[in-house]
Parts: structure tokens; C-alpha cells; sequence
């Protein structure tokens, strides 16, 4: 099976802090990872790092054998949830989901959306502007924006926060039958219920000694 | 370990002066203010004073006495200043407190009266200074010369009274805000009206009022006692504090921190994101459209499509600019040039927010995938037209008014899409994002960044929209426009396009 995502001796500091040191990662094409640890021990900043947006002081990661980040074909291959967009003013929650999907090249009509809001509690703030949402709406918008366009690769920064228990439960489904039809996942997760729920292998960050 | 008893018995309201309590501390901490803060603010005075004092004067009080009966023009310009202070007030609160006080003081058990007095008392000092400046302006250019003190009290305490109530009406929008809406709109929509009005009564001649209408010991009279009713109601006011709701003042003392942040930071860009968000949050009955998911116009396009549809409200003032170059065509043709490509530019920023909001943060260009080519490509495609639509009416009305002859609304159509690469440049900066360069001047390093956002765009805008400008400036009626000078707008328009497209990142997340 080809490796989805390498990474080899990952080293990222910040100042004099030591955030990881030397982390070795393979994750399959189609496999489940779910990297956890207390807080301070570097996940977001791994999955940063794996989506391009942070450069490591040292080490190579690679996805899908290309540098990650670069170009408009790497994006349409990933979707992330680690860095917050900030939303178009102006268009309504449907209206993002309908573009994000249509510019990715799916059909918006074709039920997906529908089924993902229903999922995630969505349904009645179809025509809410993103501005008027509460943390915890935004963030199950921000979950339905990186599900409903397809990808290859999806890269989770804890993806069960600040959701009720029937909508983890929901996602967490969702995310399993992603990965059963051929899709990658990486997440960070502080949730094990959730975690086993994914059906997805623990990786143990440790806070380095610095 | 004994754990520590957890209070849950409020205790009697603090005595405590809080403000004082914090102010002392701040004192302990980084001690009184800075003597280089005291001279630069004392001396930005001073040098305010010594440059702009003789002409305010002058502008207040003009040395050739009016001839004649009263003008109405003056009471017109004092009624638009007026509707102005009402629209700033209600920007700023007018009751707010600072930032760090409405976090942590608000919602704090102590009286309203001793948080909120210090802004009361500002916007009623503001407002009597305001309209006592307004009254004895309005005074000066309509009284015969020499004025007495009673016709200048007259009109200082006409003036402040009449500030004492738009005052006073602020505070009950900001208390009451499903009726600020309208007195909002009211607000803006006679300060409007004042500016065209004066600019009719200008191209129309000026009407003149009796002066016996206005004997200055009635008016005096009059407005006295307005005044002294308008501050009892500031005094009652002051009194109700205590059951004034929390969340207008919350949102007013953010509201005034991002205006103070802009004027530390000489970052005006956040204004606009501010009175974007601000629309955006009080735009009710959105309705999700069918434009995207029936896929007939490009994805970013609808976009835009949308965007402009939901600005209908808005679009008010684009076509009543239009309307503002008549009044300069016999002026100078700079200021002409000037007013026609800044106007054309402020119309086709009207959907920029997204390419602003994706210049400053990429993640939605990366959640959707798309080169930044294809992204550039589409978002120029409503604002050229939007600009060419304007500046088309723009450059008919000027013809229909006899200044120009010739396909002029053609050239302004062609010149729509140079625009929109002007106005797309404009969007994806912000000043902070321009550069940090610092100039030094006598009263502390001010950053460049202001300056360069402020011409950021135009000069692209100059260099493409070059056959518009030079036309203006060379063609005025009864010459006519050749079609050769179509062809040199379409050519520079395709061209900046061209350009700007081939530019853009091939990469997603970058524009």
C-alpha cells in the first residue's frame, strides 16, 4: 500500500521551546490515525506541518510524494480543518457549502449537502449568515465545509470539540466510512470514545524534554 | 491540603471608587505620564492651532460681512453639520467605556452612574462645544456686520441646544435599538439631503429669508430654554443609568476600541472591515439563492452576483455619485478627473470584501482548491462591470449636461475592467500589510503604511485609465471623442487584466 503521509525526523522549535523532536510518521492510503497527548505536546503543530502551513526546523514530510502545500493540486487533494477561514460576509451557510463544492468539482445537488447538514445539526441555519453563529455552529459548519468537498486526504485538529454527544457520534461514523472507502484521515483528538468510534490507531505525542 | 472555601455569598456593593483602585495601581505600575507623551500632545496642539486656527476662524466667522437679507444655504450647512455629529455619536455609542473596563467593570457589581458619568458628561460637553461652533458659524455668514453679542449669543445657544437634542436622541437610539435603525437612516438621509440640497441652491442661486422672521431676543429666548430642557434631560438621563441595559454599552466600548485601535495603529482598512461586519450582522431575511448549485455562471461570479444583490440597499450612493461630476465639469479638470476615476473605483469595490478577506486569510482559498489565476480571473468579472456601468452614466449625464461630446459611454465601459484591476490591487492590501516604513516627523515616527494604502491601487488605476483622464482633460465639448480613443481604453483594459491574471499565484492560497 502506498504511504499516504512520511514524515522522518521532525524537529520543530519555537524560540528556545522544543515542540517536537525527531518525530517519525507513516500513515497508509486508506488508514485512520489519530495522534493524542496532553495539551503542549505538539499535535496541531504536526498536522500543521503536514499540511504545509508550518515549515519544521528540521526533517521531511512528504504527502502523497510531493512536498505538502504547494499548489492547487495538493489542496485538492487535502482538506483541513487545522487553521479557521474566515468566512465570505455576505453568503449564507448553504451558500458556502454549494461553493466549496461546486468549485471542487462535485455537484451540489446531489443530495451530499443535504445528508452532511442533517448530519451535523446544519438543516435550520442554512440561510444564516456565518457571522451570526456560535462557536460551537461554527464549528460543525466548519467540519460540513471540509466533508463536503471530496479529498483524498483529510487532517482533523480535533474534530470532536465543543459538539454534543449525538453529533460526535454521527461524525465519528461519517469519518469511519470515509476511511472505508479509500479516503486517509489524520486527527488530533483528546476524545477516546470518539477516537475508537473513528475506528482510528492511537499515536502518543510526549511533551519533549527540552 | 484544606480546600479553600468557595465564595458563594455576595457581599454588600464595594464601596471602593474601582476606577480609582485601578488607576492607582496603574500608577504604582508604570508610573504618571510619560513627559515626552504631555510635550508631543501639547505641542500637536499648538502646531493644529498655529496652522488651521486663522482659516477655521475665517471659515467660522468670514471677515466681509454678508449683504443682504439671510441666505438659506448657511441654516442648510449648519442642519448637515448637526446630522453629521448625530451619525458620529451614534458610531461611537455615544456611552461607552474603554475596552478593559467593559470587560471587567461592566459586569461588575458597581453603580452605572460613576461608570458611565465620564462619557455622559463627554458627549454633552461635545455636543454644547459642537453646536455653540455650528450656531455662531451659521451666525457669521448670515448677520449684518457689526453683530452684537446678542445675535452671536443667539445663535451659540440655538446651535447648542439643537446638539443637546440630537444628542439626547442618540442616547435613546443607543438604549433603544430596533428605533435606531430608522433614525439611523433618518440621520444619514438628511445629512445627505443637506449636501445635495446646498449643491442645488449653488447651480440654482440662493434664496433669501426676511430677516424679520428671526428677531435675535425671541430666538435667544427660544433656544435658552431649549437648551436648559435639554440638559435637565441630561441630568434624568444620567439618573436612569442605573437601569440601562448592559449589551448597547458593551458593543458601544467595542466599537470605540476598534476606532481607537485604527487611529493607533493608522490602520484605516479596519474601518471598512468594521462597517462590513457591522452590515453583514444587522442584514436580516437572507435567503439562500439557487444561483451556485445551478451552475450557469462561474462559481466566484455568482458569487459576486450574490453579494451585489444583497447590497442593494447600499447602492444609493454609487448612483447618486454619479450624479457629483456635473457640479465640477466647469471646475478644474483634475479635480474632474479625479472625482469621476475615485467614484468609478469606489463602485467596483463594492463586492471587494472577499478578495480582501481571502488576501488576508487563505484558508478559504484552500478549502475550495482554486489557482489563484482562475480565482483573479472571475472576481474581475462584476466589478468591470459594475465600473463600466458607472462610469458610463457618469460620462452620459456629464454629455447630457453639454460638457462632452462623442461615444463617451462607450470609452466608460471599456474602461470598467481597468478599473476593476485597480480596485482587485486596492483590495488585496491592507496597510499593515504595505510596509511598516517609518517617516519621522517632530511629533514621532508615523507609519508610511497609511499613506501607501491610501494611493495603493490608484496608481494602477491612473496608468490603465489613461484615455479616460487624458479625453477629460483634452476634449471638452465641442470637441468631439475619436473612436481611436476607444480602442487605446479597450487595449490598456485588456491588457491590465491580462496582466493582473497572469500574476496571480498558480498556486491555491495565494491571490
Amino acid at each position: 500500500m502506498t504511504s499516504a503521509v512520511d514524515v522522518r525526523q521532525v524537529t520543530v522549535t519555537y524560540g528556545s521551546t522544543l515542540v517536537l523532536d525527531g518525530i517519525d510518521l507513516q500513515v497508509p492510503e486508506g488508514a485512520a490515525v489519530a495522534v493524542v497527548g496532553e495539551n503542549g505536546a505538539g499535535k496541531s503543530t504536526l498536522l500543521r506541518c503536514i499540511t504545509g502551513l508550518q515549515e519544521p526546523s528540521a526533517g521531511d514530510i512528504s504527502v502523497f510524494e510531493a512536498v505538502p502545500g504547494r499548489g492547487a493540486d495538493f489542496w485538492r487533494q487535502v482538506a483541513t480543518t487545522v487553521e479557521s477561514p474566515s468566512w465570505y460576509q455576505g453568503l449564507t451557510v448553504r451558500e458556502h457549502l454549494d461553493l466549496v463544492r461546486v468549485v471542487n468539482g462535485g455537484d451540489p445537488g446531489d443530495g451530499h449537502i443535504d445528508e452532511l447538514c442533517t448530519t451535523l445539526g446544519l438543516t435550520g441555519l442554512s440561510d444564516s449568515l456565518p457571522i451570526t453563529l456560535s462557536s460551537g455552529q461554527r464549528q460543525r459548519f466548519l467540519l460540513a465545509a471540509t466533508l463536503v468537498r471530496p479529498s483524498r486526504l483529510l487532517v482533523l485538529d480535533e474534530p470532536e470539540q465543543r459538539l454534543d454527544t449525538r453529533i460526535k457520534r454521527a461524525i465519528a461514523a461519517h469519518l469511519r466510512s470515509y476511511v472505508e472507502a479509500g479516503g486517509t484521515l489524520i486527527m488530533a483528538s483528546h476524545d477516546d470514545g470518539f477516537r475508537v468510534g473513528v475506528g482510528a490507531d492511537e499515536i502518543v505525542l510526549t511533551r519533549p524534554e527540552s | 491540603m484544606t480546600p479553600i472555601e468557595a465564595p458563594v455569598r455576595p457581599g454588600s456593593s464595594a464601596a471602593v471608587d474601582a476606577r480609582r483602585w485601578i488607576r492607582r495601581r496603574r500608577i504604582a505600575a508604570e508610573g504618571r505620564a510619560d513627559i515626552g507623551t504631555v510635550y508631543a500632545a501639547t505641542l500637536a496642539v499648538l502646531m493644529a492651532a498655529a496652522l488651521l486656527g486663522q482659516p477655521l476662524v475665517r471659515v467660522v466667522w468670514p471677515p466681509d460681512a454678508p449683504g443682504g437679507d439671510p441666505a438659506v444655504t448657511p441654516f442648510v450647512g449648519a442642519v448637515a453639520v448637526l446630522a453629521a455629529f448625530f451619525v458620529v455619536l451614534r458610531q461611537l455609542g455615544p456611552l461607552s467605556v474603554s475596552r478593559s473596563d467593559a470587560t471587567w467593570l461592566l459586569p461588575a457589581p458597581l453603580p452605572r452612574r460613576t461608570l458611565l458619568a465620564p462619557a455622559l458628561t463627554l458627549t454633552t460637553v461635545a455636543a454644547l462645544a459642537v453646536g455653540a461652533v455650528t450656531g455662531i458659524a451659521m451666525t457669521g455668514h448670515v448677520a449684518a456686520r457689526p453683530a452684537g453679542l446678542l445675535v452671536l449669543g443667539a445663535g451659540g445657544t440655538t446651535g447648542a441646544a439643537a446638539a443637546v437634542l440630537a444628542a439626547l436622541l442618540a442616547l435613546a437610539c443607543q438604549r433603544r435599538p430596533s428605533a435606531a435603525r430608522l433614525a439611523d437612516g433618518i440621520g444619514i438621509a438628511i445629512g445627505a439631503g443637506c449636501l445635495v440640497l446646498a449643491a442645488a441652491l449653488r447651480t440654482t442661486g440662493d434664496h433669501r429669508l426676511p430677516s424679520s422672521l428671526m428677531p435675535p431676543v425671541a430666538v435667544l429666548a427660544t433656544s435658552a430654554a431649549a437648551l436648559a430642557a435639554g440638559l435637565i434631560a441630561v441630568v434624568l438621563t444620567w439618573r436612569a443609568l442605573e437601569n440601562w441595559p448592559t449589551a448597547p454599552i458593551a458593543e458601544a466600548s467595542i466599537n470605540a476600541g476598534a476606532y481607537a485601535d485604527v487611529v493607533y495603529a493608522v490602520e484605516p482598512s479596519y474601518l471598512t472591515e468594521m462597517s462590513t461586519r457591522r452590515f453583514w450582522r444587522s442584514r436580516t431575511r437572507v435567503r439562500t439563492t439557487r444561483l451556485l448549485p445551478a451552475r450557469q455562471v462561474p462559481p466566484l461570479i455568482a458569487q459576486d452576483l450574490i453579494i451585489l444583490r444583497r447590497k442593494a440597499a447600499r447602492l444609493w450612493w454609487p448612483v447618486g455619485a454619479a450624479a457629483v461630476p456635473v457640479y465640477l465639469a466647469d471646475g478644474p479638470a483634475w479635480l474632474l478627473v479625479g472625482v469621476v476615476l475615485i467614484g468609478a473605483l469606489a463602485a467596483a469595490g463594492l463586492t471587494a470584501e472577499s478578495t480582501h478577506g481571502d488576501a488576508s486569510n487563505p484558508a478559504m482559498l484552500r478549502l475550495l482548491g482554486a489557482t489563484g489565476r482562475q480565482v483573479t480571473a472571475q472576481r474581475l468579472v462584476v466589478p468591470a462591470v459594475v465600473a463600466g456601468v458607472w462610469l458610463a452614466v457618469t460620462l452620459a449625464v456629464l454629455q447630457a449636461a453639454g460638457s462632452l461630446t462623442g461615444p463617451w459611454w462607450a470609452l466608460g465601459l471599456l474602461a470598467g475592467p481597468a478599473v476593476a484591476v485597480g480596485a482587485f490591487q486596492r483590495a488585496k492590501a491592507s496597510a499593515a500589510s504595505i510596509g511598516t516604513i517609518l517617516i519621522d516627523t517632530p511629533l514621532g515616527a508615523f507609519p508610511a503604511g497609511m499613506l501607501l494604502w491610501l494611493l495603493n491601487g490608484i496608481d494602477v488605476l491612473a496608468v490603465l485609465t489613461l484615455p479616460v483622464s487624458a479625453g477629460l482633460v483634452m476634449l471638452q465639448a465641442p470637441e468631439a471623442l475619436g473612436w481611436h480613443w476607444l480602442l487605446a481604453q479597450a487595449v490598456s483594459s485588456a491588457l491590465g487584466c491580462a496582466l493582473l491574471v497572469r500574476r496571480s499565484g498558480t498556486a491555491a492560497g495565494s491571490l
